[in-house]
């Protein structure tokens, strides 16, 4: 015949509760963490799959813009570069949620090879170049001499320095300064490491958000969502790739005082 | 003659807009919605170049070249992806294919680059 709770002692009894919850919230911990995973292969499918339709859509505006099937007039022409310019802007966001939803199933990989840092981030000013010259801002680049090569993933790295630049520029008047600064960072528990800083003397950040910044879908203030029309997964993923390489990333600011971002890479290949 | 393209793509919305593209420059384009379709193309013309998917619905862009022996083999493959990835890119050129275009396709390049790559691979053939 079974044992009830009430042939047994009460340590007993308690002791045979506590297995019954910690069995129940097993149960429910498999079962969240199983939604967790359903919901992350949802967002890596969805993101995936709508590239494909902007894709037609891309072309089939290029065709019309680049005159194939005839000319356009002038305001045509804008208004097709308009329709090209918000499909890009489309696809980058649907990029940035398909790099979170892998980060989030730990699906992401490092592929390291070996690049100096004066090259990636002339990489990244080329890319910036454009957003720079719109706003009329003056960005400095100030790199120690003779910086170890890097052994890490370029791309993933050159999408880091890429987002911290591009935040600055947009969360920075017109006419104000930025910079790029890259020198050797202390020693970490991976070997010598090399520090970046990206600069800027625009809106800064209040001190209660510093650490928010980089969870995922953090938007600061109404103002700056407003304006900044992205996922709020940027800083989360340049976070991510920042940590799969061993590195740490942060933020000092003084709000309407501008902004330094920090990170730190270990320079050689040993996996973190 | 013009240069015939064999588009692998199961996504009507892309052979659309790709085949617009391709045949007002010139080229002769064919459609393919799968592996099975794509190698059946092959088998019975084999193309100049063939511009690959590698999402299919019936397996991956990667199968139709393996599948096909080198008489049936187009001149040039490119796999076309969605994935920027430098692993993918790998795997593709160590199957055979020439290049890697990431989705969308620069429309404006695509032609010139189709030109391109037939022009290598007949330089590559001769010497």
């Amino acid at each position: 015949m079974p044992r009830t709770y009430t042939d047994q002692s009460p340590v007993e009894e308690r002791l045979a509760m506590l297995e019954e919850q910690n069995l129940r919230l097993a149960r429910e911990l498999a079962e969240l963490r199983n939604q967790d995973a359903l919901k992350m292969q949802f967002l890596s499918n969805i993101s995936h799959d709508l590239r494909t339709p902007l894709t037609a859509v891309i072309t089939h505006a290029e065709i019309l813009r680049d005159g194939i099937l005839g000319g356009l007039n002038g305001r045509q022409r804008e208004s097709m570069l308009g329709i090209i310019g918000g499909c890009h802007q489309l696809l980058d966001m649907v990029g940035e949620i398909l790099t979170y939803a892998r980060g989030a199933a730990n699906q992401l990989v490092v592929t390291r090879t070996e690049f100096t840092v004066e090259s990636m981030i002339e990489q990244v000013r080329a890319l910036s170049e454009p957003l720079i010259m719109k706003k009329e801002q003056l960005l400095t680049i100030d790199i120690e001499p003779e910086l170890p090569p890097l052994a890490a993933d370029r791309d993933q790295i050159t999408h880091v320095l890429s987002n911290l630049l591009n935040n600055a520029i947009e969360f920075t008047p017109k006419g104000q300064r930025l910079w790029i600064r890259a020198s050797r960072g202390a020693p970490s528990d991976h070997g010598a490491t090399v520090l970046f800083e990206v600069g800027d003397t625009g809106i800064g950040i209040a001190p209660e958000h510093h650490e928010m910044v980089f969870r995922e879908f953090a938007q600061v203030d109404a103002s700056a969502s407003r304006s900044h029309h992205g996922t709020g997964l940027g800083l989360a993923i340049a976070r991510t790739f920042v940590e799969l390489h061993g590195g740490r990333i942060w933020v000092e600011s003084i709000l309407g005082q501008g902004s330094r971002f920090y990170f730190t890479l270990p320079v050689g290949a040993t996996e973190p | 003659m013009s240069v015939s393209v064999l588009l692998v793509e199961d996504s009507a919305l892309v052979v659309g807009a790709l085949h617009l593209l391709l045949s007002e420059r010139g080229f002769a384009v064919q459609a393919a919605s799968g592996v099975r379709e794509a190698i059946e193309a092959c088998r019975h013309k084999v193309p100049d170049v063939m511009l690959l998917d590698l999402s299919l619905g019936d397996g991956s862009g990667l199968d139709v070249l393996a599948a096909l022996a080198a008489p049936t083999r187009p001149r040039v493959t490119v796999a076309i992806t969605g994935h920027d990835e430098r692993r993918v890119r790998e795997d593709c050129l160590r199957a055979g294919c020439r290049d890697v275009l990431v989705k969308p396709i620069d429309s404006m390049t695509l032609a010139g680059r189709i030109s391109d790559w037939l022009a290598e691979e007949e330089h590559r053939v001769r010497a």
